[in-house]
């Protein structure tokens, strides 16, 4: 299917998923967006799981008993893998948009992403062995 | 030339966003990495939560997230390209939602307070 | 010595299924991909629809997508598609007239509401160094700042083509029309004026609608560096309202 014919306008946002480029700006700009709808489902759950804790000590510790185990520590490299990523690339559309960095926007996002890798590896370290 | 307003989507999504790299540093780093165990049982969130400036910046994260994430979504739905009456529904919904979002937030932080018998329970009467 | 190459294109009328043609044609070593595309026409089908007027990048008129990605296809050497087919289509988001030929009302009506006048000032300087005046023009006068290029625009219509945004958001201020209104903004002092360029660009589906992939910067055959303009655009009207919000 051609997305592009004018008739097929009422299906435009399906032109969003046309990532004909993978250049460095364009996979910038994918990984926001996904983390981003991500992100915001991940917030109403843990407001939503946080409600128990409003029940006491008989709502909340049950469920702690299963956020500790390591199926549970697994969604939370996600999450944190989610903020990282969103975060300092954030970071990048910000500064650009302030005016920082915009002559070496490719390398900052690089820089970045870097970064946001070590401080990943860092935490899964601390949370599965700390 | 048309009368329109300028936007200031972009400029608060910006300056809530990075507020959140501090609040969400420290949100992560308290209740995962200093709690022991990777996460707090009920009798040590009241104990967390007996000090009231840890309170201010729980709220103040609920806050700036809230907004930060309508915005978002507000920014990701007018890249469709709405029409001026839809983009009118966008904008009072997510006001709407972020709303009760942040009421919903407050509500949960005043009744685990209370289940607590915490001290600063007495900052929501 | 020639070449032969195989050309995949998009085919599309009003009211027709759209199809892809190839063509099997032989040109020169030193072809560009706008000579083979001249070829499938003259001697394959003299329906075939395409643009194209100066065959040197100055007029931008023959932009289409050469394997996907946006290019003029008259300075594209066919050797760089060294084997395969080459696949033509036409730009993305604007309205297709017919085969690789797209409607660019609604993007020359963007470049106009600038009121930028495209002319090009004298050069004054060569890669950073002063050149030699001509008599009668006075040094002194000659602009300083050095002006993004925006100059160098041929109104190709490719960073619109490439952007993400505009695929989805047909209200989106494109590009090109913000740089065009950067470049506005660099030639004037008044007052008024600049107000009214900057309203312009202060717009939800303005500057503030892009999402920084940069897209338009690096697809743009001329160095007009759109997204770089847009962030300068960004970053005039973020001052501004910092001044307004302390001042408060
Ligand atoms: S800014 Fe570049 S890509 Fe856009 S129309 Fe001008 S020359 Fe073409």
């Amino acid at each position: 299917m051609n997305l592009y014919r004018p008739e097929l306008k009422r299906f435009r946002f399906l032109r969003w998923f046309d990532f004909r480029s993978w250049r460095l700006g364009m996979l910038a700009y994918i990984l926001n967006r996904v983390t981003a709808i991500g992100l915001v489902v991940y917030l109403y759950l843990h407001l939503a799981v946080l409600f128990l804790l409003a029940q006491g000590p008989s709502g909340w510790d049950p469920f702690i008993q299963i956020a500790r185990t390591p199926w549970f520590l697994m969604l939370d490299v996600i999450l944190l893998a989610g903020l990282l990523i969103h975060g300092l690339n954030g970071l990048r559309v910000a500064l650009t948009g302030f005016g920082y960095g915009v002559r070496s926007q490719k390398p900052l996002f690089i820089a970045l992403m870097i970064f946001a890798a070590i401080v990943l590896a860092v935490g899964v370290f601390k949370m599965f062995m700390g | 030339m048309k009368n329109k307003k300028s936007s200031w989507g972009w400029f608060w999504q910006s300056v809530t966003g990075i507020l959140l790299i501090l609040l969400v540093g420290l949100h992560m780093i308290a209740h995962h990495f200093v709690a022991e165990g990777g996460i707090r049982d009920f009798q040590q969130v009241i104990a967390y939560l007996s000090n009231p400036i840890i309170i201010l910046t729980e709220l103040a994260f609920l806050i700036s997230v809230t907004v930060h994430a309508m915005l978002g979504m507000r920014s990701i739905l007018f890249d469709l390209g709405l029409s001026p009456q839809w983009e009118r529904v966008v904008t009072y919904g997510v006001v709407v939602i972020g709303g009760l979002t942040v009421l919903y937030g407050f509500w949960l932080t005043y009744a685990i307070l209370a289940q607590g018998s915490a001290p600063t329970a007495f900052l929501f009467r | 010595m020639s070449l032969q190459v195989t050309l995949k294109i998009l085919r599309s009328r009003p009211h027709q299924e759209q199809r892809y043609d190839t063509f099997d044609v032989t040109v020169p070593d030193a072809a560009n991909v706008l000579d083979a595309i001249e070829q499938a026409w003259a001697h394959h089908d003299r329906d075939l629809m395409f643009r194209h007027a100066c065959h040197h990048a100055s007029c931008g008129t023959c932009a289409v997508r050469i394997n996907g990605r946006e290019k003029l296809p008259c300075i594209a050497p066919v050797k760089d598609y060294d084997g395969g087919e080459i696949k033509i289509e036409p730009l993305r988001n604007f309205p297709i007239v017919g085969d690789l030929v797209v409607d660019v009302a609604p993007f020359f009506q963007n470049q106009e509401a600038s009121d930028f006048i495209i002319t090009r000032p004298t050069e004054n300087e060569l890669d950073g160094k002063a050149i030699a005046h001509t008599q009668g023009l006075d040094p002194e006068s000659a602009p300083t700042v050095p002006f993004n290029r925006f100059e160098n625009c041929v109104e190709c219509g490719i960073c619109l083509s490439a952007c993400p945004t505009m695929s989805a958001d047909y209200k989106f201020f494109g590009p090109a029309g913000l740089a065009a209104i950067k470049r506005q903004l660099d030639k004037t002092t008044d007052a008024n004026e600049r107000e009214k360029l900057l309203h312009l660009a202060d717009d939800e589906h303005g500057v503030w609608r892009c999402h920084s992939a940069w897209e338009c910067t690096e697809a743009c055959p001329q160095s007009v560096f759109p997204a770089e303009s847009i962030m300068a655009l960004r970053k005039e009207i973020n001052a501004q309202r910092f001044k307004k919000f302390f001042r408060l």
